[in-house]
């Protein structure tokens, strides 16, 4: 991470957040509160991972820095040069890419709505789809692609319209192990190229500890940060050496006392 | 609507509009096995016609045929089939294209504006029950007999346009206006807030949002409603032109021959009806198929 700190002339984060709190209202009308005191700064160039089980307001606080919904209590601050809805990508889990536009189009449509002209944006979105391995699956309907190929054309979607940060809600969760490491490796790999700001919700320990330069470890009920921790392993990582596993022990111990 | 094709066959295999495919010979024998049960009902059609020996009340398919076989013949100077069948034809798919110009734009704007819906949709609710054809008497009233030309201030073409008549193409509008309007309502409803989300973190604006989120994903939606509003106004014509007041179209052939005792006619007509029908209904399909192939895989 530091030698993508390096590059940027800012030191302000590009993300931080105080207090954040957010309370939804259950079926039987009582509030529930699902985030409570989030304080959490994401450095420029910083993978970040964020770990939790499921139900834990996770995705809750990717859509509130997305803009897709307020908090009720806190502060949210992007830095100067970032704008929601220009600069903040979001890779989802299901429904990542419109069912009517070949693959293509799906690529190019941030491109489209800013109003780059088509064949500079077809240019763009082709070298984007080769990139992620997608060459020849220009014209393919999302359909027609397998899990794996859904999610690279997703990402690749979201770079094109170069992203300050990327936010990812668990990505690879539908596909199989294989196609995850894969699609792992590629992520990590277009993160060191273009040196952008990842925060990428799992609520896999391996996979936390495999892509993250930070992991923030979430408990739930209601949804806070439970503890941090700095990654300085090096790339690529090995899953079966002891510092790798020390860690993982560390953090399932974390992830256990936020549950309780 | 999708066939689904059995696991043996290769998918994209497939045309559209028909679900058999494979070897020639294979095909031949589909065929014959699909028009086997129509001819068997033709034949004893007419074994029993010929025995009844009653063709004012039950004609021989021989007859029909025959008729079919001459569709410019001229019938009583109300025309021929063909010329009757054009008109009907016509004035459905004036008033077919209104209906539409007017029913899926509303569906969108009351899909997508809450309080535009809650202001419209009693109105909506209220008129879609009443048959289409309740609305003749009262079109007529208000439009009298003015045909499509006089409204553009001509007086009489000496074209088939003279037989378009403005209480007509309401009462058609009617038709297809409500399974259009609905279906496009439900479509965009239905639309995946997901979808939305990820326009907006692209960078769509509302009015993009509208018009690449909105109008295509409910496109599948959209195009059954069309060809529900399609068939509706086929069928809404036939009744209308039925009734009194009318002078023309293959529906009022149909009673003007009735009443001439010409049954051969009469079925003919109907014939005409259910094959237009049929190809109307065809064509639909063809083109919801090529413009919404991805539609029912959503992933």
């Amino acid at each position: 991470m530091p030698m993508n700190d390096a590059t940027h002339n800012a030191d302000s984060p590009l993300l931080e957040l105080r207090g954040i709190g957010k309370r939804f209202r259950s079926e039987s009308g009582t509030a529930v509160a699902a985030l409570c005191g989030i304080d959490l700064a994401i450095q420029r160039g910083q993978f970040v991972t964020l770990l939790g089980a499921t139900g834990c307001g996770k995705t809750t606080l990717l859509n509130i820095i997305a803009g897709i919904t307020g908090p009720d209590e806190g502060r949210l601050h992007l830095g100067d040069d970032v704008k929601v809805g220009r600069d903040v990508a979001y890779v989802f889990q299901h429904y990542t890419l419109f069912p009517w536009r070949t693959t293509l189009a799906n690529v190019a449509f941030g491109l489209q709505m800013r109003g780059v002209p088509r064949r500079q944006r077809r240019e763009t979105a082709a070298d984007l789809l080769a990139r992620v391995g997608l060459a020849g699956f220009e014209n393919a309907r999302p359909h027609e692609l397998s899990g794996g190929m859904r999610q690279r054309a997703a990402i690749a979607q979201a770079l094109a319209i170069e992203p300050a940060l990327l936010l990812m809600d668990e990505p690879f969760g539908a596909v199989d192990d294989s196609t995850r490491a894969e699609l792992q490796q590629m992520l990590i790999d277009l993160w060191q190229d273009r040196r952008m700001t990842i925060l990428f919700v799992t609520h896999n320990i391996d996979e936390a500890i495999l892509l993250g330069g930070r992991i923030v470890v979430f408990g739930g009920r209601p949804g806070r940060v439970v503890r941090q921790f700095d990654v300085d392993l090096p790339r690529p990582r090995e899953k079966n050496l002891k510092p790798f596993t020390d860690l993982f022990l560390e953090i399932r111990e974390a992830l256990s006392t936020g549950i309780d | 609507m999708r066939t689904i094709s059995p696991y043996w066959k290769k998918p994209g295999n497939e045309s559209a509009g028909s679900s058999v495919s494979g070897r020639p010979v294979r095909r031949v024998t589909a065929l014959l096995g699909s028009l086997a049960p129509l001819v068997v009902l033709l034949v004893i059609w007419e074994i029993a016609a010929v025995r009844l020996d009653r063709p004012w009340i039950f004609p021989p398919v021989t007859r029909v045929l025959e008729q079919l076989a001459h569709p410019l013949r001229e019938h009583y100077a109300s025309g021929s089939l063909l010329s009757n069948t054009s008109i009907s034809l016509l004035r459905v798919l004036i008033g077919f294209a209104l209906s539409a110009a007017v029913g899926v734009p509303l569906g969108v704007l009351m899909g997508s504006v809450a309080c535009f819906r809650r202001m419209i949709e009693p109105i909506v609710e209220i008129l879609r029950p009443l048959c289409p054809v309740a609305w003749l008497p009262f079109a007529i009233v208000i439009f009298k007999l003015k045909t499509l030309p006089q409204l553009f201030g001509l007086s009489y073409t000496r074209t088939i346009w003279d037989q378009v008549q403005l209480g007509m193409i309401f009462v058609i509008f009617v038709g297809g206006f409500f399974p259009i309007l609905t279906n496009t309502l439900d479509g965009v409803t239905a639309v995946r807030r997901n979808y939305v989300l990820l326009a907006r973190t692209l960078g769509a604006s509302r009015r993009q949002v509208f018009l690449h989120v909105f109008l295509p994903a409910a496109m599948p939606m959209i195009l059954t409603g069309l060809r529900q509003g399609l068939g509706l106004c086929w069928f809404v014509i036939i009744a209308a032109e039925m009734m009194i007041g009318s002078d023309s179209g293959i529906g009022y052939l149909l009673m003007y021959a009735s009443d001439n005792a010409a049954m051969d006619l009469v079925v003919a007509a109907m014939f005409i009806i259910g094959g237009v029908g049929a190809l109307l209904n065809y064509f639909m399909r063809t083109v919801m198929q090529r413009l919404v192939s991805w539609k029912g895989k959503e992933v």
